[in-house]
């Protein structure tokens, strides 16, 4: 070690309850969470579902493919300075990044060609990173943010576009890159389907007063009201649609803003609020008893027992499954058990996520099954479209899908313009066109 | 000529054709006028008697919220959570004095105001860790607060207003008329007053610095509890809301830094004009946002021409 | 003994008015220089470029800047964040347009461009000071900030808002962007902030630096035996300005791979002005050192916990390291408000006189 690591500790460091570090022999995956800050209290039960349903692999099945698996949380708050950081401490032994905020995934896009490691942004991150020709290390399955404005958009117009004609819709979001990406989706689908697009930007700084941007609401009047929010944004801007008279069935969430947390202090105040979704909470699935049963029932989790069966902690679960899907994938096309992230990528890139292997995981009907593939590293299984009915989401919607046509020459120019900026930038040229 | 339009003529019709629409905007901005209000009085009191900028204001509203609902859901019935809260708060006013203020004595305002920075770090970070990271639900409805809302049907529309709204305005004017009547009339509230004149006077006719500052602190610790509560029936505590505190700082800027009437006035202006800027200009001509950067402006341009603020006392320099 | 002066004899003017007249001193400097150049270069890991080095670095040169204008000229200024983030939307603005530029003289013009903006929101500050000046600043802070979102041709009408670096190359070799490698960067960080520093000392040494003093011991004193206060503050701003746009073009295309508006917000106003009086208002060195604490020791406190084979959860490990980061703050407020580089200065003069007690 370094002499200058040798300082003097804190004595409060010693005083902590330790946690036994894992075995040596183990897949490092590193997960870029937040449990401090704003946005904590958003990231806290998807956090906690990633790490419980990887602990109960370790312990009901010793991991995957036999090997366990080391799930390291590097706190973030998110933040991008703080992001990129644990990015850079983690990366010698990563085999994946979770980057988990769309500003740290475009902080660390740019390095993954040198760095060789794939990131996976569940539902989140660039749009465009679906052309898997341009970014080869990096994957959004199983749903991107352009999938979603045009999965939410089919659903107001009830499968009809022509009537969205002359429609307003506004996009509350938060101003951060997460907020604004799907608006370069939006205003080309207002230009096609002839709807006024309004976007409705709150700072950081005014997440919690939200007091203008929902009078500017009441005076537009839209017939929508879509919400890109995250964090402490969510429940305040519940409450002041509650408060402002907004009608609450008018008013749709992205899958990041639909969270029981933020709803739950509303209880039946907020009925009709809806959030798409590309995950479904389902209380009696065999994964749930195996996790009650390793992890819960045992006491190695820090979730609250009562939220288990909220949309973000299963969607947590969901996200860890992909990901072992993926290792379990790559290990069986290299044959070896300890993969390294260059095979993880791969095993990213040919992922087959079907209602079948759903079966098997005991996951069934908690996410539409997905394939990806070179070309393809979102996969766009499409989503459900949630209800809050008081006291819980419910499904109230088909399997809705997104518009390919609007959205894959998206994909295309944009990506090509964000490897044109950042030239050079190594494009497969093995892959399949678009 | 459109622009020119949309800045002298539109924001003045769009007032008079959609009149609810203004007068919700006016009680919007006076609600966080008030609010705004609240915390500065808190800056303006630990400044008067000890010319420190506390930064520290903001931590210490969501410290002393989260102090309360953590007894709260415990089993303490709310109004003894409230006096536990209250207690939690003297006792970090006494930590802050023995441990920070006294041995900075002396030293110049920018090291005590960087202190205060250092002292919301350490809160943050116990603060955190204690209560936990996820949002809390302030208690108003079990502190008695009605929770229900007025809509008002006239001026051909809807003005909504909240009974939450009403009880913080009224609590607000109760905590500032307390106040000023402890100030003026109490021995402690004198004792504040000379030490802000001239500590050394002060000291001189036995006034004891250590309790003056310990008492100070701990009203600034009250007056941050009622911030909370009143904040917290709008919006959950989280800790994102101590950056409610820059808001104060242009109040502070136009009220002075050592007025208490100069803090209402600032914060009401500030709340008010902040709004009809935001609704009436800055969202058809800019997109919005203007709230994070207007109140300071504004405060900038009346500096410039009253350096001390509007009610601050004349800056004299000597040489 | 060691730092023994007496016997350091100067016959000319030009001798006694060096940078560096005591020897020692001079030779402290060359062990530096020598470690920063050749020792670092050779030992460090990237990780420790990434997180330690370059942060440092860009951090002090952006504190140096801020102490000329409140350590220096007496101005204090919370918007050192915002005017960071001027310097680096210009460096990537004059890459758009001129995409021959070379780059590093890209860094240098872009600093003119902070400097312009830093004299505009210098202006109140001929009429308003103290803690109303600071408050003053955060206009400029937030005003910016806001600008960096709205303004979608400052980044290039980018969906995120954030300014994207490309690879530039200079003699045919990267020197900034993902592809280039860290030592070059590190390399090239490090000659920038040598050069400024070199014109910062000699700036402050001389007429200038003088009149700053005078501005910010007494400025009405000052006005009366003749300087011209309107000029004088003007100009720290400018200087002031100058020296942080390049710290911030720095910091995102040398330091870091882009960076989104947010990142210029007002915590970072904050933790440059820590470095700043926690090294030391109104001299050079400290700010290096200031840099180092700020910067270093809360990196550096993730790596502790395993020395003592304990793990601990994320976010106990981010409350205490957020804890640990306030009591240090206040630790060194208390013990040397002077800051750092006054402890330096104290060390020194005990070296001077040792083995002697006074």
């Amino acid at each position: 070690m370094r002499p200058i690591t040798k300082l003097i500790a804190a004595a409060a460091v010693t005083a902590m309850a330790a946690v036994p570090a894992l075995a040596e022999d183990s897949i490092y995956v590193p997960n870029l969470s937040y449990r401090t800050g704003p946005f904590a209290a958003t990231g806290i039960p998807l956090m906690d579902g990633q790490r419980d349903y990887i602990t109960m692999l370790n312990e009901r099945d010793g991991g995957v493919g036999g090997i366990k698996i080391d799930l390291e949380e590097c706190e973030t708050g998110y933040s991008t300075k703080k992001g990129v950081e644990c990015y850079e401490r983690t990366k010698e032994k990563a085999t994946v990044t979770q980057p988990w905020s769309t500003g740290i995934t475009l902080g660390v896009l740019p390095k993954t060609n040198t760095d060789k490691i794939p990131i996976l942004a569940p539902g989140y991150g660039f749009s465009p990173m679906a052309n898997g020709k341009v970014f080869q290390w990096a994957f959004n399955p199983p749903a991107s943010y352009w999938d979603g404005a045009s999965m939410i958009m089919q659903y107001i117009a009830g499968g009809k576009m022509e009537s969205l004609k002359g429609k307003k819709i506004a996009l509350l979001h938060l101003d951060h890159p997460y907020g604004k990406e799907p608006i370069p989706l939006f205003e080309a689908m207002a230009a096609k389907y002839g709807f006024e697009f309004l976007p409705v930007p709150v700072g950081l700084k005014e997440m919690q007063s939200q007091s203008a941007q929902w009078l500017q609401i009441r005076r537009a009047r839209p017939d929508n009201v879509i919400m890109w929010g995250w964090g402490a944004m969510n429940s305040a801007a519940i409450k002041e649609a509650i408060a402002s008279g907004y009608p609450m069935d008018q008013f749709i969430g992205v899958w990041w803003s639909g969270h029981d947390g933020d709803l739950k202090s509303e209880g039946a105040a907020a009925k009709g609020y809806k959030s798409i979704s590309w995950s479904v909470p389902v209380p009696d699935a065999p994964v749930m008893a195996d996790v009650k049963k390793y992890v819960l029932d045992k006491g190695l989790s820090k979730a609250d027992p009562e939220n288990v069966n909220w949309v973000f902690y299963q969607r947590g679960m969901v996200i860890s499954m992909i990901l072992m899907e993926a290792i379990g994938e790559a290990q069986k096309k290299f044959g070896v058990k300890n993969v390294n992230a260059e095979q993880v990528r791969w095993g990213l890139e040919n992922l087959d996520v079907t209602e079948a292997r759903l079966k098997e995981l005991g996951m069934s009907g908690m996410v539409p099954p997905f394939k990806t593939s070179c070309a393809n590293h979102t996969g766009h299984s499409g989503a459900w479209m949630l209800e809050w009915d008081g006291a819980k989401f419910v499904k109230v919607s088909d399997l809705l899908q997104a518009d390919a046509s609007l959205i894959a020459p998206l994909e295309k120019t944009n990506g090509d313009a964000y490897a044109k900026a950042h030239a050079p930038w190594p494009v497969n040229e093995n892959c399949k066109a678009m | 000529m459109d622009l020119l339009d949309k800045i002298f003529v539109a924001p003045f019709r769009d007032m008079v054709d959609l009149p609810d629409i203004l007068v919700q905007t006016l009680w919007e901005g006076f609600v966080a006028g008030i609010l705004y209000a609240l915390i500065a009085l808190g800056f303006v009191l630990i400044y008067r008697s000890s010319r420190i900028f506390n930064f520290a204001q903001g931590v210490m509203v969501v410290f002393a919220s989260l102090a309360m609902i953590w007894f709260n859901q415990k089993g303490i019935p709310a109004w003894i959570a409230l006096a536990l809260a209250l207690v939690v708060m003297l006792v970090m006013a006494i930590a802050i004095e023995r441990i920070v203020l006294r041995p900075l004595i002396g030293q110049p305002d920018i090291i005590l105001f960087m202190a205060t920075i250092g002292i919301t770090l350490v809160l943050i970070g116990i603060g955190e860790w204690w209560f936990g990271g996820e949002n809390q639900a302030m208690i108003t409805d079990k502190l008695g607060v009605p929770g229900e809302q007025w809509d008002l049907r006239i001026l051909g529309g809807r003005v909504s207003i909240r009974q939450q709204d009403v009880a913080a305005v009224i609590v607000a004017i109760l905590l500032v008329a307390g106040l000023l009547v402890f100030l003026n009339r109490s021995q402690m509230g004198r004792a504040i007053r000379a030490l802000s004149d001239d500590a050394q006077a002060a000291l001189s006719v036995g006034i004891s610095l250590h309790q003056i500052w310990v008492l100070v602190w701990f009203l600034a610790g009250v007056i941050a509890l009622v911030t909370g509560i009143a904040w917290g029936a709008r919006v959950d505590i989280t800790f994102n809301l101590q950056v409610i505190a820059y808001k104060a700082l242009p109040v502070l800027m136009l009220g002075g830094l050592d007025s208490i009437s100069g803090a209402i006035v600032g914060g009401l202006l500030i709340g008010i004009l902040e709004k009809l800027f935001e609704i009436y200009w800055a969202q058809p001509i800019m997109g919005g946002g203007s709230e994070t950067w207007f109140a300071f402006v504004l405060a900038l341009i009346v500096l410039l021409f009253r350096p001390q603020g509007l009610f601050g006392e004349k800056i004299i320099e000597r040489v | 003994m060691l730092y023994r002066i007496a016997g350091q004899y100067k016959t000319s003017y030009t001798a006694d008015q060096a940078l560096f007249p005591v020897r020692q001193d001079a030779i402290l400097l060359g062990i530096i220089l020598v470690i920063a150049y050749v020792v670092f270069p050779l030992t460090a890991s990237e990780y420790a470029f990434k997180a330690l080095l370059l942060p440092v670095l860009v951090y002090a040169l952006a504190a140096l800047g801020l102490n000329i204008l409140t350590g220096y000229a007496g101005q204090l200024s919370l918007g050192t964040g915002a005017f960071m983030g001027v310097g680096a939307y210009a460096c990537s603005k004059l890459t758009t347009i001129f995409p021959e530029m070379n780059f590093i003289v890209a860094v240098l013009l872009s600093g003119f461009f902070s400097a312009g903006i830093g004299v505009v929101f210098g202006i109140p500050s001929l009429r308003i000071k103290g803690f109303y000046l600071a408050i003053a600043t955060l206009a400029a802070q937030f005003f910016l900030v806001w600008l960096f979102e709205k303004w979608h041709w400052l980044n290039n009408y980018t969906s995120s808002g954030a300014i994207e670096t490309r690879n530039f190359s200079m003699f045919g070799y990267y020197i900034a962007g993902p592809l280039a490698p860290t030592v070059v960067k590190y390399y090239l960080a490090l000659v920038v902030v040598t050069l400024v520093t070199w014109l910062a000392l000699n700036l402050t040494r001389g007429n200038l630096g003088r009149i700053w003093k005078a501005t910010r011991d007494m400025d009405i004193a000052a006005e009366l035996i003749g300087i011209r206060l309107m000029w004088s503050k003007l100009y720290a701003f400018a200087v002031s300005s100058y020296i942080i746009g390049v710290a911030g073009a720095l910091f995102v295309f040398v330091a870091g791979d882009g960076a989104e508006p947010n990142a210029f917000d007002i915590p970072l106003s904050f933790t440059i002005l820590f470095i700043a009086i926690i090294g030391g208002l109104g001299s050079v060195m400290g700010n290096f050192l200031g840099a180092i604490l700020i910067v270093a020791i809360p990196a550096m406190l993730n790596d502790i916990p395993p020395l003592f084979n304990l793990t601990l959860e994320s976010d106990v490990q981010e409350y205490i390291n957020q804890i640990l980061v306030g009591a240090m703050i206040l630790f060194f407020l208390i013990i040397e408000p002077l800051g750092l580089a006054s402890f330096w200065g104290l060390i020194r003069e005990k070296l001077i006189i040792w083995p002697f007690p006074h």
